[in-house]
């Protein structure tokens, strides 16, 4: 018993220290920033050091706990087994409620740190003071739920010898992308936390300025890709796992992490008027700080267990805590915001709706709107129940149905705005500039055309992919024509590959939705069959069996090629049964086989139903984010030696280069 | 400068034109062709997506697998192989069937109709709203004092400046006037300033 009781009290110990620091640090900031103690101000990052290695120790501990299997504690009791691979084991530690915020607070306090470190020199600055107080408010609101209400090292209760648990839900021991997803996404929701504190610290410090918006600037475009990166890959585990062929269901918990992503990608769009303009700046704060709220109501959301969903942990005692946090952080937030009004004024206009900023505020229309639609669609069945006491659901083809004419919109600002140049844009500029883009999307339109693709939707999809896709390229084309290879670097010819990237996704996923086949093929060993100009041979029907689990899987000869062995995995712990997918990818085409989970093949036996999906252009999704991932990079490329904007752009260019340049346009 | 002079004169509007033209053509083609009947298959596809699992959490029947789901689709299939109603028929035949919670999108009709309507009426709010707010801006910026003579020297200075440096197209001097109106922190967009 004294590994169970190491395990429990050296964890509960490290959340301690980061609950006892994170609250200290987040009064003695504030009281220091008010008494104007300088000394005691520079003392705040150690709190943000003490708070990191507290959740380090927890985390450590958690891992321990894990890998010892340590039942005493309830967690482990609930995702722990002694025939959990090593990978998955580590993996458990965010398979369910309590250790999934545990990962919150480690990258909570990750975080913190890492501010405290980057400012670490301008620790007087009270506007840095005062972003640290924000955080370790926050930091300190999680450290008590993971200490109190939804401890992770909470006491199960006792086990008899030779325990065994059930390990994590199946559906997490099955890929690799269990590994990376969750933590991916974390880094993107828990990152807002940063501009988020900022914000509340210019409002605070009544410095709304762009100041804090340049201090924030990379950790919002970092936190933004991580939570697209996280997302795709959600999308990508869920192709690869579930089985139904499928990348985004809109379910409630995706919902969730696609409402702080849209208003995130608002905020960073947005941000940019501001930094030019002065203009907009109740509007950024409010996006920062709908931003930061959602993904609180999103945790709110999805583990309460309020709205059904296939991804929902089982509920916890949390609700409360989480729904007072978020009713918190809004009322506090719009009552700073009101405070500030007067400084918030800004003095700028908007000259005309056709110029860039236009184009970026009829963007963060959009993007609020989608946000709204989603967050109206995610709780509608709380409106109805609430109503009329009766069950709804509200799916997928709902959200499609409103998606598509906000997609469209999308991409057809993506292709005029990159063209337009502040202040106001004359129609002889737009008819210049927009001539080669558009004659790209009228390219796009007749490939797609061509290969036979049809319905005005995904068409036009197409055709304005195109059009966005001419508009990016045109403007690296020209920057890599003036400045070579730093032509690609910086945040407007960086964006334009993340816009490329962002292009392919949204032509992967038009493509994979409208244009997706699917049959049931019986097949039996040793005759060939074909459907959709594919053949299928059935070999064998195999069983593998371990103590983790029973695989019955199929070997189907595709095409006359390689062997494909799509499986159902019977969970011996848990008794869960599911379909493990066997896909091939293509450039153009993936062919994803399931096995018909209503007609369990018999191991031995010589015949098998097939699923087979027929998925265009799946490929792209997972291309294009890789493209968004290093157009980021280059996005923040230039550093802290970055052209201070009333500089120069670039040295002086030779005059037989200018004219060759003159051609171009 | 010849391939400068061919690129302006193709830009004009008759090539624009064309453009619309094709696009347009284009779309008709795409939009009205015809892809053959779609197999039943595809039938029972798109009317299961419609309809949820009324044992799950959200899933709709053709993603699910269990029993329930099964014996709906089964239904469905049966349905199709009729060949008798069209798919909203079918799907209000199962909504009657297993009770309105089975409809993945709201109805039109009643409370419902709410999941609709809300979208609709925050739309014309934002484009309300927009709308106040260009006029507003516009209005300030003719109410605004003109340019000061400091201006002028500022803008004369900056024009030097751009003369020196490039031979711009004339809005794009006028925008960086503009822009230098506001001193300090503008600089033209890296992409599109020689």
């Amino acid at each position: 018993m004294t590994a169970v009781s190491l395990n429990a009290a050296i964890g509960n110990a490290g959340l301690l220290l980061m609950l006892a620091s994170t609250t200290f640090g987040a009064f003695a900031t504030a009281f220091s920033i008010r008494a104007r103690a300088t000394r005691t101000l520079r003392q705040a990052p150690r709190y943000a050091w003490l708070a990191l290695g507290g959740a380090v120790l927890a985390t450590v501990m958690m891992q321990r706990a894990l890998i010892t299997r340590d039942f005493s504690l309830a967690y482990v009791q609930q995702v722990g087994s002694t025939t959990t691979p090593p990978l998955y084991n580590v993996a458990a530690m965010w398979s369910a409620l309590e250790g999934s915020l545990l990962l919150w607070v480690l990258v909570l306090a990750g975080f913190t740190a890492a501010v405290a470190w980057r400012f670490r020199t301008r620790t007087d600055d009270v506007l840095v003071g005062w972003a640290l107080v924000v955080m370790f408010v926050v930091s300190a609101f999680f450290a008590f739920i993971t200490f109190g209400p939804a401890s992770p090292f909470a006491a199960g209760p006792p086990v008899p010898v030779g325990f065994d648990g059930p390990g994590p839900n199946p559906l997490l021991q099955n890929h690799i992308l269990v590994m990376f997803h969750p933590p991916i996404l974390y880094l993107g929701f828990v990152g807002f936390t940063v501009p988020f504190a900022f914000a509340i610290a210019a409002l605070i410090t009544g410095r709304v300025g762009e100041g804090w918006l340049l201090e924030t600037r990379r950790w919002a475009l970092f936190s933004w890709a991580f939570l697209t990166i996280g997302i795709i890959l959600g999308g990508w585990w869920a192709y690869e796992v579930l089985g139904w062929g499928g990348v985004w269901g809109w379910d409630p918990v995706e919902n969730a992490s696609l409402l702080p992503w849209l208003t995130g990608t608002a905020y960073i769009h947005s941000v940019l008027v501001q930094e030019r303009r002065g203009m907009l700046r109740v509007w950024n704060i409010s996006l920062l700080v709908a931003t930061f709220a959602l993904t609180i109501l999103g945790t709110f959301i999805t583990r309460s267990g309020i709205i059904n969903s296939v991804h929902a942990f089982s509920a916890g005692d949390i609700e409360g805590y989480l729904l007072g946090f978020f009713a918190a952080v809004v009322i506090v937030s719009l009552a700073l915001i009101g405070w500030r009004g007067d400084r918030l004024r800004s003095p700028g206009a908007i000259d005309s709706p056709v110029s860039r900023e236009g184009a970026f505020l009829a963007n963060n229309v959009v993007f609020t709107a989608f946000a709204f639609v989603v967050l109206l669609g995610t709780l509608f069945p709380l409106l109805v129940e609430a109503l009329e006491d009766r069950q709804t659901v509200v799916g997928a083809p709902y959200f499609d149905t409103m998606s598509t004419p906000i997609g469209l919109t999308l991409l057809f600002l993506m292709g005029v705005a990159p063209v337009l140049p502040w202040r106001k844009a004359s129609a002889e500029l737009l008819r210049d500039r927009l001539f080669w883009p558009a004659w790209c999307g009228v390219g796009a339109l007749a490939v797609a055309v061509l290969v036979g693709a049809d319905g005005w939707a995904p068409l036009a999809a197409f055709g304005l992919a195109g059009f966005a896709g001419g508009a990016a390229m045109r403007q690296l084309v020209l920057a890599t024509r003036r400045q070579g290879w730093r032509g690609l670097v910086g945040r407007a010819n960086g964006g334009m590959v993340v816009h490329l990237g962002v292009i392919l996704i949204a032509v992967g996923l038009v493509a994979s939705n409208n244009y997706t086949q699917s049959a049931n093929i019986p097949l039996t060993v040793g005759t060939v069959q074909s459907w959709n100009g594919h053949t299928f041979e059935l070999e064998s029907v195999a069983l593998a069996e371990d103590d983790r689990a029973s695989v019955v899987s199929a070997q189907v000869r595709l095409d006359g090629g390689r062997v494909y062995e799509p499986a159902i995995t019977t969970y011996l712990q848990r008794g869960e049964t599911i379909g493990t997918p066997s896909v091939r990818t293509g450039l153009t085409r993936d062919v994803y086989l399931t096995l018909d989970g209503s007609v369990r093949p018999t191991p031995g036996g010589d015949t098998a139903t097939l699923r087979v999906f027929v998925k265009p252009m799946i490929v792209w999704l997972w291309i294009g984010s890789g493209l968004l991932a290093v157009g980021t990079l280059l996005a923040a490329f230039p550093g802290t030696n970055r052209r201070r904007p009333t500089d120069p752009t670039s040295a002086p260019v030779p005059i037989g280069e200018r004219m060759g340049e003159g051609a171009g346009r | 400068m010849a391939g400068a002079g061919l690129n302006r004169r193709l830009k004009r509007w008759p090539a624009w034109a064309l453009l619309v033209f094709v696009a347009a053509g284009l779309l008709a083609v795409g939009a009205t062709r015809d892809t053959g009947p779609r197999t039943p298959g595809e039938r029972v596809d798109d009317i299961t997506r419609r309809v949820a699992c009324p044992i799950c959490d959200g899933e709709s029947v053709y993603e699910s697998r269990n029993n329930a789901s099964e014996s709906i689709r089964a239904e469905v299939r049966a349905q199709v192989a009729e060949a008798e109603r069209s798919d909203d028929e079918i799907i209000e035949f199962i909504a009657d069937r297993y009770g309105g919670q089975v409809l993945l999108v709201p109805r039109a009709t009643g409370i419902e109709a709410l999941a609709w309507a809300i979208p609709a009426a925050a739309l014309v709010c934002a484009l309300a709203g927009l709308t106040v707010a260009f006029r507003r801006w516009q209005a300030e910026a003719a109410t605004a004092r003109g340019a000061t003579a400091a201006d002028y020297t500022l803008v004369d200075a900056a024009l030097a400046e751009d003369r020196r440096s490039a031979d711009d197209p004339p809005d794009d001097a006028s925008r960086r006037s503009g822009a230098a109106r506001r001193s300090g922190d503008d600089a033209p967009p890296e992409g599109d300033q020689p």
